[in-house]
């Protein structure tokens, strides 16, 4: 249940953030990374609906390679 | 740039390993991504990989859920929850409520849900209901359930609290003198929030090595490679392979959070027994909101007794690392993900669902 995927940002409102991830749109709450600054195009991990830290486009992309190849496997 | 999963299995391939080495993961997450790449079939024999206490599910109280059931049955309340706890058995004859699930069929108001916000908008829409959310979690869950309520939660929203901090169930196989791992890899995304410096325990006060891994292959395998060689080089230190997203002191906002919104005392772990600093507790700014002071008990309290797992499951042992998912005596025959006994094969966190998830269909070849 620890599981945290890389999303991107799209928009910031206040500590609400639109983001997307694989064309998939959700609202992220950016309350837990308050002493940072977050902006459109960046890229964070998020958990339960809360980013809980900011990763780079390139780390975001290995992980999204990772979450296909494990759903697949669990699939077959 | 990270090496690749090929060099590393590589690198590891050619280090003088000892004729045994137990590495323990203590992360659901890091045990569904070796299963799925197949790390363990990868490595040299002498290395085995083992899964311990890295499902918050796995381990909630029995009477927690028991409490949670009734809650929803007996009261006017809208039951909130994370999917994975719905399915969780209690040990009650066939005849009666046994899970969520179960309790929802049966015409109880209870609601999955994926985020602590859906928690805090249901209560919103529903202002003349109370909501309770039951929260199951380790670090990384309980502190976005934290920051929901510091944010500021409608006033008809309670909380059955069941989060744990995953650390002290390590110290506990530390201290008992017979851990059963000689290294061990750190959960990444409980070390995004607390920072790695928790787990340096096990390397200065156990003399074990360890390391904090992502959930690639590639970060898995790098910290393979480095307790491997901490512990042929007998030379330990708390490695960091996975220094992205893990920050040298973890989400200082995120802690914060946590520390405004819980206390940290004595827990029970579910077949395990009371782990001492390991659970979270509601702050005293918060006793309004919690369940059984608005509500009472429901039961759950007459439960309390270490060992309830259901009869004939080995989850406990399983959650500690003492055994393999498929040395249980029934994996695969009474209990499959279609009809789980016990609560490992029901997370998709848990070990037993994991490793059936993955193909695993022959009982005991460990
Ligand atoms: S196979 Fe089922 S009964 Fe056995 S330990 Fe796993 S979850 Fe428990």
């Amino acid at each position: 249940m620890c599981l945290a995927i890389p999303m991107q940002i799209l928009e910031v409102d206040g500590f609400n953030a639109r983001c997307e991830a694989k064309g998939v749109e959700r609202e992220v709450s950016l309350f837990m990374l308050q002493d940072q600054t977050v902006e459109p195009g960046e890229f964070v991990m998020v958990h339960v609906g809360y980013a809980i830290q900011k990763v780079s486009a390139e780390d975001a992309r290995s992980s999204w390679e990772l979450f296909d190849q494990m759903l697949a496997a669990e699939d077959a | 740039m990270m090496a690749s999963a090929k060099t590393w299995l590589e690198r590891i391939r050619k280090l003088p390993l000892p004729e045994k080495i137990r590495i323990m993961n203590v992360c659901g997450g890091h045990e569904r991504s070796i299963s799925a790449a197949g790390i363990r079939g990868a490595l040299p024999p002498q290395i085995e990989l083992i899964p311990g206490p890295g499902c918050p599910v796995c381990i909630c109280p029995e009477e927690d859920v028991y409490e949670a059931i009734h809650l929803a049955l007996e009261e006017d309340v809208i039951l909130v929850t994370f999917g994975d706890m719905l399915r969780v058995p209690v040990n009650v004859s066939r005849r009666d409520v046994r899970s969520l699930e179960q309790a929802r069929a049966a015409g109880a108001d209870i609601r999955p849900i994926a985020s602590p916000t859906e928690a805090a908008a249901i209560a919103r829409d529903n202002p003349e209901r109370a909501v309770v959310f039951f929260a199951a979690g380790f670090e990384t869950t309980m502190a976005p359930v934290a920051a929901m309520l510091c944010e500021g939660a409608p006033e008809n929203l309670f909380m059955l609290l069941s989060g744990r901090l995953t650390w002290p169930a390590v110290a506990m196989l530390l201290d008992s003198g017979e851990p059963g791992f000689d290294a061990l890899i750190a959960p990444g995304h409980v070390a995004t929030v607390m920072g790695p410096e928790e787990w340096s325990f096990v390397v200065e006060q156990h003399g074990l090595p360890a390391a904090v891994a992502g959930f690639t292959s590639e970060s898995l395998l790098a910290a393979m490679y480095s307790v491997l060689r901490q512990y042929i080089e007998d030379r330990r230190f708390l490695d960091n392979c996975y220094p992205e997203v893990v920050r040298e002191d973890g989400n200082p906002a995120a802690r914060a959070r946590l520390e405004q919104a819980f206390d940290v005392g004595d827990a029970n772990w579910r077949g395990i027994g009371t782990i001492p600093g390991s659970g979270f507790a509601l702050k005293p700014w918060l006793a309004q909101r919690d369940s059984v002071t608005a509500f009472g008990h429901h039961g759950g309290e007459e439960r309390k007794r270490a060992g309830q797992m259901p009869k004939g499951c080995d989850c406990a042992k399983v959650v500690l690392g003492k055994i393999y998912p498929n040395q249980c005596r029934i994996y695969g025959l009474a209990c499959t993900p279609r009809t789980p006994v016990g609560p490992c094969m029901v997370s998709d966190e848990g070990a037993c669902r994991i490793w059936w998830s993955n193909g695993i269909r022959n009982r005991d070849v460990a």
